[in-house]
């Protein structure tokens, strides 16, 4: 140790390499395992899914068997609207309506409690330059709930089959579109999921945060577009752009001519979730935490 | 090293920090002394660029804290101690900040040995007491052995053992030649562990000098005297500059004088003295008097207060 007041001796530290973004999301993935209650969210969603799924398959089966004793004419008029085999096809995406309000919730949540406990402070002195960490942490709650999603829908897939089958409704997973559907149901929630964390970091507040979410998601494209669609024609092309009807588009099998298809809804989605998360990030970076 | 040059942060029409300019060191204790309210933590905060100046510019180690390559390990700072997610561990929190900065598990776990947290590391921080709060923020501050260290009110909920140790901490680490700035509203705290003083006050420095110039420049020796002639001892000191008070009967406290000039006086006039003790002006009332009219100001004329805040908000 040096004597010299003036002149105290240089300190060096050589603990680690610095911030780069593979860093960032290496903590944010670390940040999501360790909260308990995360991983028993996602768990849940995918079991949740899953088994709405097979439900739904279970209930055509169910129908198939009631539809048996109608009379001709009557399912003449259900086979023009898809019929039963239609709505087979979207058993295994069945679990995403639930599934999204799950993964919407988690990610306002994994951001808003960072505000909420003041953890934001932490992951904003480690990271300064805040985008690394608040794109790690959207990366890192997509590509999670991608696999969700796509497992999810895989899983749905097996387990209705026997259920289907019963009632000769089972498909082979090459029907044309299947394998785009069961994998966009992983897209799809990946895309609310980035949506919603960019609602969670422009309002910091996890109530509020889900509340907006949920409107977005659920509110503004049935109650609020039915209520308009009676004062405009219009209104109902526009809600088409809504980014969950959009989305939904992904996922569908039987597409009618006039609406979105699967790559157009996608793209719709996916510009809205851009969207958000830029205007997000942009908000996150100038603000003081 | 700390360059802090016309920094200022205004909340809407509140000014927190009134442009202040300092240098913090390195190689010494750095105490940043003021009332609560003074804009110690909002300084603290724009140093590691949670706040946003509003005006006047910030760099540590020569850059802005942003700009460097591995933040962690240029500038440690326990800014709340409460920055944590109240469900995850302090190992998963320590783990979780580490991996920013590619810092290994050994250093995790050596920051938590070294905080005393070992037997606490695997438990919930929500659980904690505001004392092991503040000792996984200090855990967290060293994460990156940095050359700057940033305490705010590192002792706020600390034990008395938790107290010394963090005392014992700063100097020490000073004493490996790293810049150490540390806040506090408590003279007395600052006496034991700071070498170098700034006081803030509404805003503005109000001192910056090394511990030992702000207790010599400020106010004058006294010098506590018992004779059993107090008038007659009281007249031969009598002159320019020097002021005599009465406290008892044969007790006098002389200020403006030195006790040896004292006891010259009292020998050539033959008087008796039975007590000389000087009075070391406590670093406590140096602070009060330092900040006296900050203080006054603020609960005597609130109407005046406000208008100073208008004039600081065009300026």
């Amino acid at each position: 140790m040096s004597a010299a007041t003036t002149t105290p001796p240089a300190h060096t530290s050589q603990t680690g390499k610095g911030v780069n973004f593979g860093r960032a999301i290496r903590s944010e993935w670390i940040k999501l395992r360790t909260v308990p209650s995360t991983v028993v969210l996602l768990s849940i969603t995918l079991v949740v899914m899953v088994g709405l799924a097979v439900l739904s398959g279970w209930g055509l089966a169910m129908s198939a068997g009631v539809q048996a004793g109608m009379p001709p004419e009557q399912q003449a008029q259900m086979a023009e609207s898809g019929g039963l085999q239609g709505a087979a096809y979207t058993v295994p995406s069945g679990g995403i309506i639930f599934g999204q309000l799950l993964i919407a919730s988690l990610a306002v949540v994994l951001i808003a409690s960072e505000w909420g406990t003041g953890m934001i402070r932490s992951t904003m002195v480690a990271v300064p330059k805040r985008i690394p960490a608040l794109l790690a942490k959207n990366l890192v709650i997509a590509v999670v709930s991608f696999v969700i999603g796509v497992v999810a829908a895989l899983l749905s897939y097996y387990v209705a089959q026997p259920f289907l089958a019963g009632e000769d409704l089972d498909f082979a997973i090459t029907h044309d579109g299947m394998v785009a559907s069961i994998i966009n149901t992983g897209t799809y929630l990946a895309l609310i999921a980035v949506i919603s964390m960019a609602i969670g970091t422009m309002l910091r507040n996890t109530a509020g945060g889900i509340v907006t979410a949920v409107g977005l998601f659920f509110v503004l494209p049935t109650i609020v577009v039915q209520l308009l669609t009676l004062l405009a024609d219009w209104i109902d092309d526009a809600a088409e752009y809504l980014p969950t009807n959009a989305g939904q588009q992904m996922v569908s099998v039987n597409i009618a001519d006039d609406a979105l298809n699967q790559w157009q809804g996608g793209l719709v989605m996916a510009a809205w979730a851009v969207g958000l998360l830029v205007i997000s990030l942009i908000v996150a970076k100038r603000r003081d935490v | 090293m700390i360059e802090a040059r016309n920094l200022a942060k205004r909340y809407g029409a509140k000014t927190a920090v009134d442009g202040v300019s300092f240098n913090v060191q390195p190689g010494k204790v750095t105490g940043f002394l003021g009332p609560n309210g003074a804009g110690k933590s909002t300084t603290m905060r724009m140093i590691v660029g949670l706040d946003r100046p509003s005006h006047g510019d910030v760099i540590v180690n020569g850059k802005h804290y942003a700009d460097h390559k591995a933040p962690l390990q240029e500038v440690g700072a326990l800014l709340d101690a409460k920055a944590v997610h109240t469900k995850r561990s302090a190992h998963n929190h320590l783990k979780a900040m580490a991996a920013t900065h590619g810092i290994p598990n050994s250093r995790v776990k050596e920051v938590t040995e070294m905080t005393g947290l070992s037997a606490v590391a695997k438990k919930r921080v929500g659980g904690f007491s505001l004392g092991m709060g503040q000792r996984l923020g200090i855990a967290a501050a060293m994460l990156g052995d940095p050359h700057t260290l940033i305490l705010d009110e590192p002792v706020n909920g600390l034990d008395p053992e938790g107290v010394q140790w963090v005392r014992h901490l700063a100097k020490g680490l000073a004493a490996e030649g790293r810049t150490v700035f540390l806040s506090s509203h408590l003279m007395s705290e600052m006496s034991q562990t700071a070498d170098h003083l700034i006081i803030i006050g509404r805003g503005r420095i109000i001192a910056d000098a090394s511990m030992d110039d702000v207790i010599a420049g400020q106010g004058q020796a006294r010098t506590r005297v018992r004779t059993d002639q107090p008038q007659v001892l009281a007249n031969a000191l009598a002159g320019e500059g020097v002021s005599i008070q009465s406290l008892e009967p044969e007790l006098l406290e002389v200020a403006g004088i030195d006790a040896r000039r004292i006891a010259e006086t009292a020998l050539q006039n033959r008087v008796l003295v039975y007590e000389l003790t000087p009075l070391q002006e406590s670093l406590e009332d140096v602070y009060m008097k330092l900040t006296q009219d900050e203080v006054e100001y603020h609960s005597a004329d609130p109407v005046s207060q406000l208008s100073m805040a208008g004039e600081g908000r065009q300026s």
